[in-house]
């Protein structure tokens, strides 16, 4: 397989498509569907060939270096690390569910659906395995466009106000790191070194300190509006709110992961000292995105709003995991990322699946659907469980891996932490009583005899789903096991961090 | 012999006095079907001053005794000008057409504010800079009004003419201090006199350069001229008037500022700086209430004034002859990419006054996806182009700008830039909004489907976007045209 540019195939195939897409005559909607779903699944395909990493060998692989922008250092490096790779197998995975997802609830403007869908998906995937922080920019902003798009045209009523403050939070946040890369690499090729973007080749380096914490900021606010972490958090409910079915799969499941692996990928190994001397602030600020998360989902009355708060909860485990510093959080927040993007994702396409009827999702409207659709139950039962992190499930392994690692920092976060898991089966489990176990209220039984268990179609899409969040939880070692790797490289970075003369600053 | 060696480093301006004089011939000719032809001619010839500029490429010589110099500087201001002639000349008769405005005067008076151009951008004496100032400048005030039973046309030809003729003495004003004080009026010289000297005339003489240079570039407090000088042209004339001037005003701030003056750039940073911050935020706060698009635009080219203008301080303020010409560099590869996203966002909004009862409101914009995909798209790629978003040359702009001043320390400014930028993504996605997610009005008003414009569109859109991709060649000549001047 050497020679083979396999994550540029991955990354690009979905542009492929596009430009196939482009030549299709809009009216037939059957080819544009197929012709996504082919792209997707090529890429898909394409991805599953990164499962041949080889965890105990060199870091980063399937590498491709080109030159690109020569003037300024600018190079298209495309690499995979074990971090890289499960996050990729998860975009790839989600997008062609979205896709498939997508067959039937939309029918407008179908054509620039599947073209917006694609261009996101090349976007979410580049940002992954690029190894140029210019490139990883560029894909960074590549991917938010689309979104802006599917959340702008196919989403709901206060849709426009939504998606515009979706923008503005995220362009505010990436034009500040973009600052922040720019003085890196400046900052790098003063001291005598080539200018360059290469991340292998900025990582290592010893900052000054005013330049670490001042590009930390940089950074910590563009990750942290996209993770996205309290109080940087307002946009979520919004944008989730109004965004398409596919769209909040997307979002949920890939695109606040960005935000998590920039933490990873970039703060820490980038910016070992400073992130040191930030974390407390950090893991603060996650825990007030846990507890808070999960009180504010409590009192949700629609069921979107509510799975879009307990993410805000769920990813404050990321953040509280990655900036404790220590291998098992480390190891849960990345197991935690992958597992939430799982769940959350399905969730989402099953709360779509009763909105789609009902054009409804107002938990006192819902209710006693036990009875009428057993199986929609059965699987909606599942994820949140799996959400509430039941041991077996993939929730659990994330979760208990980060609390681990907080308590080896200090027993009173872990503690705080340890809460909310119950305060997150009070939300879900009480949730999941008034949707599936009450008495349907007489809006619901409008509804009664045309409402369908889960179809054909929607089984496909969840299948892969429901087979990950299983698997993710009874055997997690695969999964581990290719994390291990960079975990030792982040705890190797920040662990070597000097502390010159900053520590003092808190 | 020495005679005819000078003439061949003229061919550009050269070349282009002929076309004017080809144009005024040709149109006393034409009858009125037949006056399209003007613009394939000009386009024409165009061409032939830009393959011109190609042979003088390279040539670095000061000609007719120190007044004239044609380095690769000046060279790249001319082959941009040239672009930006092309551009518009393209997209503007059917616009005209319709208004009954003369198109052999436009193609005429264009042409002469190119040559005006042509002439500031490669001065190198005081006496030769005004004067192609002035040959910039009094053909624009002309276009601006050209359409002349339009009132608004006319409220802004007066203006313009009247605010800049005032620019243009106070300009003229501090040339002639400058002259007092060192004796000279080639640029040269008086950068050499300069060196190492600071004294309260010299402020004097800073101030009034300053005051007629900001104002000719539009930047604030010196810009209330431009949104009604903007609004009352005819649009296309308007995308020339936002990039053409400007241009030729960024070539006069650089022979002035950069060479002239350079070595007190210490002294006329502080204020330089200031000017450039409040032009690019007063510039996007007024542009973020306009619910006209050309006004829209109009501010927002005040915006980008300071966006260049930050290029120009990164110059100023940097340490070593490497880091200042970077500074040069990305305020020339800026008002290249500038020039070709926003000649064709005012054409788009050009195209869709074919009914000459519009204005330009975004409402005209409502659902444009559905009634003209090609040309909402192509909007769609201008406004992000605009914002700044990768992969288009908007994005490269601005990036080239930041990398310049946050090299010469200046990284507080880059940070105010972006900040702006994120301000700017808020109106420019507005016009997306508009044309996406709204529905069309009950009674559209027909949109503009001219080959020439279909064409031009076509091929600013697809600039954009390779020169935001594959920025390598022009960064090149960008380079090698900067390093010109150190």
């Amino acid at each position: 397989m050497d020679g083979v540019p396999v994550l540029s195939l991955v990354v690009f195939t979905p542009i492929i498509g596009v430009l196939l897409l482009l030549v299709v005559p809009g009216t037939n909607h059957r080819a544009i569907r197929w012709m996504a779903l082919l792209a997707a699944l090529t890429s898909l395909v394409f991805s599953l060939l990164l499962l041949g990493y080889d965890a105990g060998g060199s870091e980063f692989q399937f590498r491709e270096d080109l030159p690109w922008i020569e003037a300024f250092g600018m190079r298209y490096t495309l690499g995979v690390d074990g971090l890289s790779m499960v996050l990729v197998l998860l975009t790839t995975v989600l997008s062609v569910v979205s896709i498939f997802y997508s067959w039937e609830p939309i029918q407008k403007r179908v054509k620039e659906y599947y073209i917006a869908l694609l261009v996101l998906m090349t976007g979410m995937l580049g940002v992954f395995v690029a190894l140029d922080l210019f490139l990883f920019y560029v894909f960074w902003e590549i991917s938010l466009f689309p979104m802006y798009v599917i959340i702008g045209v196919w989403g709901g009523p206060r849709r426009i106000y939504a998606t515009v403050k979706f923008v503005i939070y995220t362009l505010v946040g990436s034009l500040l790191m973009l600052v922040a890369i720019l003085a890196v690499a400046i900052a790098h090729a003063a001291s005598g070194q080539p200018f360059t973007f290469g991340y292998e080749a900025l990582r290592g380096f010893a900052y000054a300190d005013t330049l670490q914490a001042f590009a930390f900021v940089a950074f910590f606010l563009a990750f942290a509006i996209k993770v996205p972490m309290w109080p940087f958090h307002t946009w979520l409910p919004d944008a989730h709110v109004e965004a398409p079915t596919a769209g909040s799969i997307i979002l949920a499941g890939v695109m606040l992961k960005l935000g998590g692996y920039g933490f990873l990928r970039f703060s820490l190994p980038l910016l070992p000292d400073a992130a040191v001397s930030f974390a407390p602030i950090i893991i603060g600020l996650a825990l007030v995105a846990i507890i808070y998360g999960g009180l504010v989902a409590m009192v949700q009355p629609d069921l979107k709003k509510l799975v879009a708060f307990s993410s805000v909860s769920h990813m404050g485990f990321v953040m509280l995991g990655a900036f404790v510093f220590n291998e098992q959080g480390l190891q849960g927040a990345i197991y935690q990322m992958i597992s939430h993007g799982v769940t959350t994702g399905a969730l989402f396409l099953l709360v779509g699946i009763i909105y789609e009827q009902t054009h409804d999702r107002l938990i006192a409207h819902i209710g006693g659907l036990n009875t009428r659709v057993p199986r929609y139950a059965a699987m909606f039962g599942l994820f949140t469980f799996a959400s509430i992190g039941l041991p077996g499930l993939s929730g659990f392994i994330g979760e208990f891996l980060v609390v681990l690692g907080a308590f080896r920092y200090n027993g009173f976060v872990a503690a705080g932490a340890m809460i909310v898991v119950i305060i997150s089966a009070v939300y879900m489990l009480w949730m999941f009583q008034r949707v599936f176990f009450t008495v349907p209220s007489d809006w619901m039984r409008r509804f009664w005899p045309a409402l369908r268990d889960i179809n054909r179609n929607e089984w496909i899409a969840l299948a892969p789903l429901i087979v990950l969040v299983v698997a993710l939880g009874v055997y997690p070692a695969p999964v581990l096991e290719v994390i291990a790797a960079p975990v030792d490289r982040i705890m190797e970075a920040v662990n070597g961090a000097g502390l010159t003369g900053f520590g003092p600053l808190w | 012999m020495d005679m005819l060696d000078d003439l061949i480093t003229l061919l550009p301006e050269l070349i282009l006095v002929a076309l004017v004089l080809t144009i005024i011939t040709v149109d006393l000719f034409l009858s009125r079907a037949d006056k399209w032809l003007l613009t394939p001619l000009t386009v024409a010839g165009l061409v032939l001053a830009g393959a011109a500029c190609v042979v003088v490429w390279d040539v670095n010589e000061t000609v007719y005794a120190g007044f004239y110099v044609v380095d690769d500087l000046s060279v790249f201001f001319k082959a941009a000008t040239i672009l930006i002639g092309i551009i518009s000349v393209l997209f503007a008769p059917s616009y005209l057409l319709v208004r009954r405005i003369p198109l052999g005067e436009f193609h005429m008076i264009l042409v002469t504010a190119l040559l005006g151009m042509f002439v500031l951008a490669s001065s190198s004496d005081m006496i030769t800079l005004f004067l192609g100032l002035e040959l910039m400048t009094m053909p624009s005030y002309l276009l601006t009004g050209l359409h002349k039973t339009d009132r608004y046309s006319n409220e802004g030809g007066l203006k313009y003419f009247l605010l800049g003729s005032f620019a243009s003495a106070i300009m003229l004003f501090g040339i002639s201090w400058l002259y007092g004080i060192t004796g000279s009026t080639n640029i040269a010289e008086i950068g050499a006199a300069l060196e190492g000297r600071m004294s309260g005339a010299l402020l004097v003489a800073i101030g009034f350069l300053l005051v007629g240079g900001t104002f000719k570039i539009a930047a604030v407090p010196f810009h209330y001229w431009t949104p009604d000088a903007y609004q009352g042209a005819p649009t296309p004339i308007t995308g020339f008037l936002s990039v053409g001037p400007k241009l030729g005003a960024f070539a006069l701030l650089i022979r002035v500022f950069a060479e002239a003056l350079a070595p007190l750039r210490a002294d006329w940073l502080g204020i330089f700086l200031v000017l450039t911050v409040l032009t690019m935020t007063i510039g996007n706060v007024v542009a973020l209430v306009q619910v006209n698009v050309k006004r829209m635009l109009a501010y927002s080219s005040i915006a980008h004034t300071g966006y260049i203008m930050a290029g120009l301080a990164a110059y100023a303020n940097a340490p070593n002859d490497e880091t200042a010409a970077q500074g040069i560099e990305s305020v020339l590869f800026y008002v290249l990419g500038y020039a070709v996203m926003n000649i064709a966002a005012f054409a788009v909004v050009g195209m869709l006054q074919r009914d000459t009862r519009r204005f330009g409101g975004l409402n005209s914009f409502a659902g444009l996806a559905s009634r003209s995909p090609g040309r909402a798209a192509a909007m769609g790629i201008l406004m992000l182009s605009l914002t700044g978003i990768p992969p288009t040359v908007g994005f490269f702009a601005k990036l080239y700008v930041l990398l310049a001043a946050v090299d010469a320390g200046l990284a507080w400014l880059a940070v105010i830039l972006v900040l702006n930028a994120a301000m700017a993504a808020f109106y420019y996605l507005r016009v997306v909004v508009y044309m996406y997610m709204r529905d069309p009005e009950a009674d559209p008003a027909p949109i503009d489907t001219s080959p020439f414009g279909s064409v031009a569109l076509g091929l600013s859109v697809a600039g954009v976007i390779i020169l935001g991709l594959f920025p390598g060649a022009v960064l090149a000549l960008v380079e090698v045209s900067a390093a010109s001047l150190f």
